[in-house]
């Protein structure tokens, strides 16, 4: 389909909300590494991971755009924090510790790439089309991260010890990236969202423990708990203000402002 | 007169911002249409941009407009943006490719794009040695999987010790 049925209009911003608003915060997070990576090519790699990231982001702005009657700067940067629907995992700072930053990727990367597998076979074509090149384009993330995490792990004990204490620190919250939208079934049964081939969750959980097995590190991860309310609901950490308070300052300064 | 041949000719003049060869061997042409009304003919370009939300785009869009606006009888130019056929790297052209490598940056052969996954399985990006544009050699590695652009990647080249670029299998 070309257009949305009016039914499936609010679940689909919704949706594609979470998929921008992810991707955002994580290039924005991304992006703190600029000029401080813990050698050149991770100062490139980071850069470049925040660059693809947030130019993903404006993508699906721009495709929500009409929807919503909104720009797609003014959705990035002209929103209250409960209006956001991203996971909490990609608000948290990691404080420019190297093992957080390479971990909250890792669950991240590969979530983000399996979303966007299910994707790139909308029913909504527009959705479709976009979402096949962004998938594309994740391969690299997930290649590069899945290296790093076996290479810490198999580097020396201080590099293994404090991979899997970063790990270990973000396994709990990592599956609410699972947490569903509003009305998220009715999109998979219109196969706007559709179902994956295999549960999405333990083919996530499997590819996360066979690349932590490579690194010898363990990774144990529960399913999200259904009824819990998190971030594709509104509900954030604290970091996600103080992060939107530093990345909307200069917006705020004068909204609408041309460049 | 004009027709779709003397347009391309024209966008195949076209160098990309970031490589050193034309959007045409870049494949990133993928149709054009001309419609005749009266004396003047409008033509629509439609273009496949390579990384979504490349900075290149908007300056790609205006070389367009500039040079098939100024074809003698061509009344308007309209430029699209579609991702349907995605773009990827086996749609550089052999002359395009030869370019390339002259320039130093090596493309992925025909056919070896990545496919966008189902599910679980791990992504295997560096596969066959990647033979060294400057010295042929394939004694080489891969320095950084990420590039002075977003489609490109750094290999070191052990024998003759230059650095070149690969673009990414996207």
């Amino acid at each position: 389909m070309d257009r949305l049925p009016e039914n499936l209009k609010q679940p689909t911003i919704d949706l594609l909300l979470a998929v921008a608003d992810d991707k955002l915060m994580l290039g924005h997070r991304n992006s703190d590494w600029t000029g401080l990576g813990p050698i050149l090519e991770e100062d490139i790699a980071f850069s470049s991971l925040a660059q693809d990231e947030i130019a993903h982001a404006q993508a699906i702005y721009e495709l929500l755009s009409p929807l919503v009657n909104k720009t797609a700067d003014e959705l990035a940067y002209g929103r209250s924090a409960d209006q956001y629907r991203c996971a909490k995992i990609v608000e948290l700072p990691d404080n420019f510790d190297w093992a957080i930053a390479i971990a909250r990727q890792f669950f991240c990367d590969h979530f983000d790439r399996l979303r966007l597998g299910r994707l790139a076979r909308s029913s909504y074509k527009p959705l479709r089309d976009l979402a096949y090149r962004l998938a594309a384009e994740e391969q690299v993330h997930v290649d590069h991260v899945d290296a790093w995490i076996v290479r810490l792990g198999r580097g020396n004990d201080e590099s293994k010890r404090r991979v899997q204490t970063a790990m270990d620190g973000l396994a709990p919250l990592a599956p609410m990236l699972f947490e569903k939208v509003d009305a998220e079934d009715e999109l998979v049964d219109a196969h706007l969202y559709p179902r994956a081939d295999d549960d999405m969750f333990h083919a996530w959980r499997d590819v996360l423990q066979h690349v932590a097995h490579e690194g010898g590190l363990s990774i144990e991860l529960s399913p999200p708990d259904e009824d819990a309310h998190g971030g594709r609901r509104g509900h954030h950490s604290e970091y996600l203000k103080s992060l939107l308070d530093e990345m909307c300052e200069v917006y705020r300064l004068e909204p609408g402002a041309a460049w | 007169m004009i027709d779709t041949e003397s347009i391309m000719d024209v966008l195949r003049e076209i160098p990309d911002p970031e490589m050193p060869i034309s959007i045409v061997d870049l494949g990133l042409v993928e149709d054009v249409r001309i419609e005749t009304n009266g004396d003047s003919a409008v033509v629509s370009i439609d273009v496949l941009p390579t990384f979504v939300g490349c900075p290149a785009l908007p300056m790609i869009e205006n070389e367009i407009r500039t040079k098939v606006g100024a074809v003698e009888g061509v009344g308007e130019v309209s430029v699209q943006f579609i991702y349907d056929p995605p773009w990827s790297v086996d749609r550089i052209s052999d002359g395009g490719r030869q370019s390339l490598a002259a320039h130093g940056v090596t493309v992925p052969e025909h056919g070896s794009k990545l496919d966008v996954p189902g599910h679980g399985a791990k992504v295997e990006l560096r596969t066959s040695a990647i033979t060294c544009p400057f010295c042929g050699s394939n004694e080489t590695r891969l320095d950084s999987p990420f590039g002075p652009t977003r489609c490109r990647m750094i290999y070191y080249c052990e024998a003759c010790r230059n650095s070149f670029e690969h673009m990414k299998r996207v």
